[in-house]
């Protein structure tokens, strides 16, 4: 089914990160908005997309934002390198997709309401770090790469889950030693992402606790807020509620306050 | 989203949040259908993986449970929960909880007619006198033997000794069961357990083509254990007396135990007596006696000599399923099988030590079984993606071979389908040692295949 050599294969495609962006996201770094706007503009697709997010219900802006300088001066530096991050995840996602019922449009919103709902979770907890509001940005990366592995083995991957209740990151696992998380963390090493982003990713699968207290904290609100978003119709009919596995002990000391934020009633 | 199915029964997993506005989602149109042609005998839902549920998202579920259990007469039922969670679904379904409550799906799978792992030792304890002697008697009737807690402090001071227990039962409630006759194969016998009072119903509720395909490999002895039939109608002895003569042109016998006939025509039992039936009063009578037992054919399924042999129909689409086979082996191992040889004869299995087997059988407008010999070793390379984890557990390695020849009988249906043959599969079966299989098998003509991957040699063999 997938082997090593296709995890090789794939990894190698895996772009970096385009000039422009990564100056604009030096700019970010140091501060200066008005700057990394300017240089955004030399980028049409990265304007347009740019638009297109912070112009979407979950951001909650009456009118329409159309200028870069306003976009990045209203998103602020932290979301404004999650934003671009968002961006730089959409040149690996498929112009089609075959495995999982998704399109560009209902990925931008995968990413838009994880974006805002990370942001949320970190206002709450009291975190202000551009790298920590940016490692959500890379979970969506799982599902990327979960289609390009497996969408030549649709009827196999059926087939094998029809008898077992497996996941799309056990069968990997079990197959080639890597899972989708690991990959996420190289392409996270690739574009020069800094080591927290990968991290939380990896203890986000829920099955690699990290070590480290206050990254495995966030890991787990992570880990929460993705079947939290996953568990939404649109991405259930997507074929994602299931794509990896739910852990709901490693979860369980955060959901009451999960719960409470996200203003989930019973 | 669609069941998981392992020894005859159906378990959805949702995973994360199950509310009124999502749970819709996980059920389409084509899920509901496939859903109606499941062939268990029990259908559940797992809360293993669900963080959150309302009354509304959980109804959801319950209400094609309902369905299917109207329909297709099958025991359903919620699993894998915590205390919070049995709570929350005693607090929702109060007044009107008729499905069952099995607090994890092992548990379930003592009740399930099915599963086949029997003579469980096992811990009970509900607060509620009713429900407590009703899973009892249930797990009775499946071949267990529960020790009852009758106080809570029984039970709390019984658990400390948890490991002296195949599993701990509490937080689980009977629902209506099944109506399924139940089937249980006790050495080379089939039993089906009747009870009540017998009519036309009986057609539906009996697993006819379970049945059959019981013929076709070989079974030759059936007994109906008929200790609480009360009585039965006309309808009930045509549907019994035609059983009886198809079952004579195999050459099998069908027994009735334990049946009074009290409030039942004495006329019904000798009509029933003419179509061959034979009844006794205790299934001691049966089991215990090793002469009778060969007579009846139960002592071996191989003493009576299978005579069936391979159709041209058969033979023409034996490529499908060495192709099944091979295209398995290749998306579970990642390694390339190769054919060795073929050829037309008895089974021979060579160094029988160290073996293993498992077998499926497939009926319809062709019908035969497909049987794996592996060496353990083997067996458990070519299981690894189901396994998991390195395991020497012989009952995880049989599990992992059921679920493996399961998926090559999925695949071969797929590819008959493809060219209008219609099959269906039937559970698949599994042999410890390669001589228990020669046992049931060892006068089969079929086409036997010496297959390898990976330098790693593995038997397959074609038959009716």
């Amino acid at each position: 089914m997938v082997t090593p050599e296709d995890i090789k294969e794939y990894v190698k495609k895996i772009p970096p990160t385009p000039a422009i962006l990564n100056q604009t996201i030096l700019y970010v770094n140091a501060g200066d908005l008005s700057k990394a706007a300017k240089t955004a503009e030399e980028d049409l697709a990265l304007k347009a997309y740019l638009k297109t997010l912070v112009n979407r219900p979950i951001y909650g802006f009456r009118n329409e934002i159309t200028e870069l300088p306003q976009i990045f001066s209203i998103l602020g530096a932290n979301a404004a390198k999650q934003s671009l991050y968002n961006y730089l995840l959409t040149l690996l996602s498929p112009k089609k997709w075959v495995l999982f019922k998704m399109n560009q449009h209902l990925f931008c919103d995968l990413q838009a309401d994880l974006s805002r709902n990370w942001h949320n979770i970190l206002v709450h907890l009291g975190v202000d770090d551009k790298d920590i509001e940016s490692a959500i940005t890379l979970l969506p990366s799982s599902i990327i790469i979960c289609e390009a592995l497996f969408k030549d083995n649709i009827e196999n991957v059926q087939l094998l889950r029809s008898a077992k209740n497996l996941d799309y990151n056990t069968i990997l696992k079990r197959l080639t030693k890597l899972d989708l998380f690991d990959i996420s963390k190289y392409i996270s090493k690739v574009w020069q992402m800094p080591e927290s982003v990968g991290t939380i990713l990896l203890a986000s699968s829920g099955i690699k606790p990290s070590a480290d207290e206050d990254l495995n904290k966030l890991a787990k609100w992570m880990h929460l807020l993705l079947f939290y978003q996953l568990s939404k119709p649109q991405f259930i009919e997507a074929g994602l509620n299931d794509f990896v596995e739910f852990n709901t002990d490693y979860v369980m000391d955060i959901y009451e306050d999960f719960m409470k934020l996200m203003e989930v009633q019973s | 989203m669609r069941a998981i199915v392992k020894d005859g029964i159906g378990i959805f997993y949702p995973q994360g949040f199950l509310d009124g506005n999502n749970a819709p989602s996980y059920l389409t149109i084509e899920d509901i259908n496939a859903t109606e042609h499941l062939k268990v005998d029990m259908l559940l839902v797992s809360l293993k993986k669900v963080i959150f549920f309302n009354l509304n998202g959980l109804d959801v579920f319950v209400k094609l449970l309902l369905r299917m259990r109207t329909k297709n007469h099958i025991a359903i039922g919620i699993c894998d929960y915590d205390q919070k969670k049995y709570e929350a679904i005693m607090t929702y379904y109060k007044d009107s909880l008729s499905f069952s409550l099995f607090k994890t799906a092992k548990i379930a799978e003592l009740f399930s007619s099915s599963y086949t792992v029997k003579d469980k030792t096992v811990l009970l304890y509900s607060s509620d006198p009713s429900q407590r002697s009703a899973l009892a008697i249930e797990l009775y009737d499946h071949g267990h033997n529960p020790v009852i807690a009758q106080t809570k402090e029984e039970f709390d001071e019984k658990s400390m000794h948890e490991d002296t227990y195949y599993v701990v039962i509490e937080n689980t409630r009977l629902g209506l069961m099944g109506q399924k006759v139940a089937t249980r194969v006790t050495g080379n016998a089939i039993i089906y357990t009747v009870s009540g009072f017998l009519d036309a119903e009986i057609g539906n509720t009996f697993n006819i083509a379970y049945h059959t395909n019981s013929l076709n490999v070989g079974f030759r002895l059936f007994i109906f254990d008929a200790y609480k039939v009360i009585s039965m109608n006309v309808h009930a002895v045509n549907f019994l007396a035609k059983l009886s003569s198809s079952a004579a042109e195999y050459n099998a016998t069908i027994c009735f135990v334990g049946m009074t006939f009290e409030k039942t025509p004495i006329t019904f039992k000798n009509e029933l007596e003419d179509s061959g039936l034979m009844f006794f009063e205790n299934m001691d009578d049966i089991l215990k006696d090793k002469d009778l037992l060969e007579e009846l054919g139960g002592s071996s399924v191989a003493v009576v000599k299978n005579k069936r042999s391979l159709t041209k129909t058969i033979v023409q689409e034996l490529s499908e399923f060495i192709d099944a086979t091979v295209s398995t082996i290749e998306m579970m191992t990642n390694a390339k099988a190769v054919k060795k040889s073929a050829t037309m004869q008895t089974l021979v299995i060579e160094n029988i030590e160290d073996k293993m087997a498992s077998s499926i059988g497939f009926y319809g407008d062709i019908d035969g079984m497909i049987i794996l010999i592996f060496p353990k070793e083997v067996a458990k390379k070519s299981c690894a993606l189901l396994i998991g984890e390195e395991t020497d557990d012989i009952n995880q390695i049989l599990d992992a071979l059921a679920e493996f020849v399961n998926i090559i009988g999925g695949r071969t249906k797929t590819l008959l389908s493809e060219k209008k043959i219609s099959v269906d599969i039937t559970l698949p079966r599994t042999y410890a040692t390669a001589q228990s299989l020669l046992d049931v098998a060892s006068s089969k003509k079929g086409v036997q295949v010496d297959m390898s991957f990976n330098d790693d040699n593995f038997t397959f063999f074609l038959t009716r």
